[in-house]
């Protein structure tokens, strides 16, 4: 299964006639009784026997074409080869640039009325992005960013938005083995000039901004940087239902009590800039339990389905943020972050044996004496540590309409933020 | 119902079969020329009009060709270092690989490093060593 994307990126980083031998999938926990099995059976490909496959990777000689030097160009034309607009369609879906769902053809005079809504120049380079970091990074301008926005249904008033998101260079398909899904939050002016929701079913279906902003990104991330194709380039064993509208929400700022700053604020901006926000993550929960006596057990009891290797975020509704704040003392999005922080931990037992990602991504930066990962793996096993590793990993979102306490949340976490009013 | 009237029958109707005639023809030219029309839509999309649109990818970088590295004549005499890049729980593979090559090659040095860091970090200290000491290197990547 990763032979696509084996020979396509050694192709990607220069070496198209890269040797390469596979043995069956996976390896992870199988015995090395097994392993050898494996090493002495045959690739699963070639049908050809592992160990001579290795062997003769490392003695065939080369040929003219493995010593090649140079640069292939991969010029990406300005225009489809017109067609019916039928086959154009047909077209979009085969060569996988869409989302599988209808979209609108970006034709010259709709990509034109797009650029409407921005006063920078078509041609303009907006950002760079790539499909996860191995991958290398594309470049796309402003009309590739038009183009995209089109295909997803926005409207020129929409198209700031979805520029700024583009100079973030996030993408919303981070291709890896796990299946990531992205959020995408709006904060400040342009919610309410573009009439976005975050009251009533604000993560819902029910918005043409939200809806459109979320869905550009999804293109974007497919067509800017080439990050669509499954099994060559996008390796989501099980994808994410979320990356087709990546919970794309306005925060609403309105309802927040005085001293709980909007996200747009934390990060450094002005209450009245435009700005749009990025995390990544996998999941999102629902509490069904009103905020009542047990508020202080029940936040850590409801976290403990995070992954200590991940961030935390918690999707609160304005009714609950009134009542952390009135009666629960909370007067700020910080104070409960670090409440949250110190009140939900993990034993050290649990946190090195129980979690693939933890021994794959964290103990290795321990082992090379990396804080405090480091010190946490010196502790004895009943000893106890944060399960989220830093309140920098801990968002606080207010979005909702207020019809009940309820409250959501997700494992997700900050990765960037760009200005609207830039790509006005 | 006419007039007040029930008839339990359709009374006959001067020139009613020419009618009916009349109307089949007319219905049967109908969908003929419905059909055909059908006929001409379905062609349509061979006539429709062509449109333009913009290409929605993006720009990749031109790919920079890597010669690859010389081969080895043989193995013999050599040391071939096997890298594991640090899959959790993958490590058996290499060391099995390891032993099985060296039982069909008994000249040769097979040494298994773990790379240092996750997989995504480099190890340039690793890639110095290989250099200086070794003639190959085998990589084990994946989970």
């Amino acid at each position: 299964m990763f032979k696509d994307l084996v020979t396509t990126y050694a192709a990607k980083k220069g070496m198209p006639n890269q040797r390469f031998t596979f043995v069956p999938h996976p390896i992870t926990g199988t015995p090395a009784e097994t392993c050898r099995k494996f090493l002495q059976g045959n690739d699963p490909i070639t049908g050809k026997p592992v160990l001579q496959e290795i062997v003769a990777a490392l003695t065939t000689p080369l040929s003219a074409d493995d010593k090649k030097k140079g640069f292939i160009e991969m010029p990406t034309p300005r225009l489809v080869d017109p067609d019916a607009t039928e086959n154009l369609e047909r077209l979009f879906l085969e060569k996988e640039w869409t989302d599988g769902l209808p979209i609108i053809l970006p034709t010259e005079a709709r990509v034109a009325e797009m650029l409407k809504g921005t006063s920078h120049k078509a041609d303009e380079p907006v950002g760079r992005m790539q499909a996860s970091s191995p991958h290398p990074a594309w470049t796309y301008t402003v009309e590739k960013v038009a183009a995209n926005a089109v295909m997803a249904g926005a409207k020129p008033e929409h198209f700031p938005v979805i520029l700024a998101l583009a100079a973030t260079g996030v993408p919303s398909i981070f291709t890896s083995t796990t299946s990531f899904a992205r959020m995408v939050v709006v904060n400040g002016p342009v919610r309410n000039e573009i009439k976005m929701n975050a009251k009533i079913g604000a993560l819902g279906p029910f918005n043409q901004a939200n809806s459109v902003i979320g869905r550009a990104w999804t293109l974007m991330s497919i067509n800017l940087d080439g990050g669509a194709h499954p099994g060559e380039v996008y390796m989501g064993s099980q994808g994410n239902n979320l990356m087709y509208n990546n919970m794309c929400m306005p925060e609403n700022e309105e309802e927040l009590p005085e001293g709980w700053k909007p996200l747009h604020v934390q990060k450094g901006y002005k209450p009245q800039d435009s700005v749009v926000s990025t995390f990544g993550g996998w999941g999102i929960i629902h509490a069904d339990q009103s905020f009542g006596k047990d508020f202080y057990s029940q936040i850590p009891t409801w976290l403990t389905w995070i992954s200590p290797f991940s961030p935390a975020m918690l999707l609160l509704d304005p009714t609950i943020i009134k009542q952390l704040n009135d009666r629960e003392g909370f007067k700020s999005k910080e104070q409960l972050i670090d409440w949250v922080h110190k009140n939900t931990q993990i034993t050290v037992g649990e946190w090195l044996d129980d979690f693939y990602s933890v021994q794959n991504f964290i103990l290795p930066g321990g082992r090379q004496g990396r804080e405090p990962v480091a010190s946490w793996m010196k502790m004895p096993k009943d000893a106890k540590i944060p399960r989220i590793a830093s309140p920098n990993n801990i968002s606080i979102l207010s979005v909702g309409g207020g019809t009940n306490l309820f409250w959501q949340a997700a494992d997700f976490g900050y990765i960037s933020s760009a200005s609207v009013d830039k790509w006005r | 119902m006419r007039d007040g009237i029930k008839f339990d029958k359709v009374p006959p109707i001067k020139g009613r079969d020419a009618l009916k005639k009349k109307i089949c023809g007319s219905l049967i030219a109908f969908f003929l020329t419905a059909a055909l029309f059908g006929l001409s839509q379905a062609k349509a999309p061979a006539k429709a009009p062509k449109i333009t649109v913009l290409n929605p990818m993006g720009q990749p970088p031109p790919i920079a060709l890597v010669p690859m590295a010389p081969r080895l004549d043989t193995l013999d005499g050599k040391t071939i270092y096997i890298v594991d890049v640090g899959f959790t729980d993958t490590h058996q593979l290499f060391t099995e690989m390891k032993t099985l090559l060296s039982e069909k090659y008994p000249k040769t040095t097979f040494i298994v490093k773990t790379k240092s860091g996750t997989y995504f970090d480099d190890d340039p200290k690793l890639w110095a060593e290989i250099k200086e000491k070794g003639a190959g290197m085998i990589m084990g990547v994946g989970h």
